[in-house]
């Protein structure tokens, strides 16, 4: 199955956290599978639903490429693979801990990361900010759960609300 | 054990980064599965391993309870939480057409967009520590924006330039 092939390999590929700027790439960018609104919309929807961020998002995108069988096997695509590397990492930590250059391997690449996802956020905001209500609510979202910290699910809820109530759909013409 | 995980999978609202405060008091203090050093290792490992971040519960489970106890806390982390989403997935396909749904969607997108904003800050502060790793991140940043070559080959080549410069 090629859906199954595919998020595999981005699961696998996609080291060092922000794999959603991965998943992005190889579905929007490379294979042209979906649009970027559409990723959006299952990217938010993976945000807001309780559960981790990335297996939240294979199943959104999985269901929307293949339906439920689509969804379960995205999700297994991403989980199993990390879980086989975790558990045989987790063995070698508790037998005799790591290296060194092992960690000065890790810091270049999680930095890298941290670039890409910088460029993948400004791909995927182009079409969402294109007014000024959404640009407000985009960074005020961001200054609170960014640089104040404040409790996120809190904070989602409030931002989420005020969007509703600010996008809400005008009286019946 | 399976419930600990259970309740932090339902707080992994918007990035899995905000749970792991509380993460930590459960396995760290409460449950003293493993200890504090341990846990940030794990996490360090659980980033840099293919799959989600929060397979850090297989890490602290292995401690805990061998193979079996990885299972479980994985099992109990990403399933419950993962049905909630493709039920609610599948529903919204079907209101996309009303347009309450469709301006919930036009409203919930610019929150979503802030919350990875935020989720790159949270990330670049702990990745980020000094000249070398900044220089790191924009060259990166620069070569995916003129698609030099695939993600993960700026990732590897980024790896190895840390691991020469000593990052």
């Amino acid at each position: 199955m090629q859906l199954t092939r595919v998020f595999t390999w981005t699961g696998i590929l996609s080291i060092g956290g922000g794999r959603a700027a991965f998943f992005y790439e190889a579905l929007v960018v490379r294979r042209r599978w979906l649009r970027t609104e559409e990723f959006v919309q299952d990217y938010t929807l993976a945000q807001l639903l309780p559960g981790p961020n990335v297996s939240n998002l294979a199943i959104t995108l999985g269901h929307r490429l293949r339906g439920f069988p689509g969804a379960g096997w995205a999700l297994l695509a991403v989980i199993v693979p990390g879980l086989a590397a975790l558990l045989v990492l987790a063995t070698i930590y508790f037998g005799r801990g790591l290296a060194p250059a092992t960690v000065s391997l890790m810091h270049g690449m999680s930095a890298a990361v941290v670039g890409l996802l910088l460029v993948t956020s400004i791909r995927l905001m182009r079409p969402v900010l294109v007014n000024a209500r959404a640009v407000v609510i985009a960074v005020g979202t961001f200054a609170a759960v960014g640089p104040l910290r404040l409790n996120t699910a809190l904070v989602l809820l409030a931002s989420a609300a005020l969007s509703v109530w600010l996008h809400r759909p005008g009286p019946r013409a | 054990m399976a419930w600990t995980f259970l309740w932090l999978s339902l707080l992994c609202v918007g990035g899995g980064v905000g749970v792991i405060p509380e993460m930590q008091r459960q396995v760290v203090l409460n449950h003293q599965w493993v200890t504090a050093r341990e846990f940030v290792d794990g996490y360090t490992l659980a980033q840099l391993t293919p799959g989600p971040n929060m397979l850090i519960a297989a890490f602290v489970g292995y401690r805990a309870h061998g193979v079996p106890g990885a299972l479980l806390a994985t099992v109990a982390m990403f399933l419950p939480t993962s049905v909630v989403t493709v039920v609610v997935a599948d529903r919204w396909q079907r209101w996309r057409g009303h347009r309450w749904a469709a301006a919930v969607e036009r409203a919930l997108a610019p929150v979503g967009m802030g919350l990875m904003a935020a989720g790159v800050y949270t990330l670049a502060e702990s990745a980020l520590h000094d000249t070398l790793t900044t220089a790191l991140a924009l060259i990166a940043a620069l070569a995916l924006a003129v698609r030099w070559g695939p993600p993960m080959l700026v990732v590897i080549v980024a790896g190895l330039a840390g691991w020469l410069l000593g990052a």
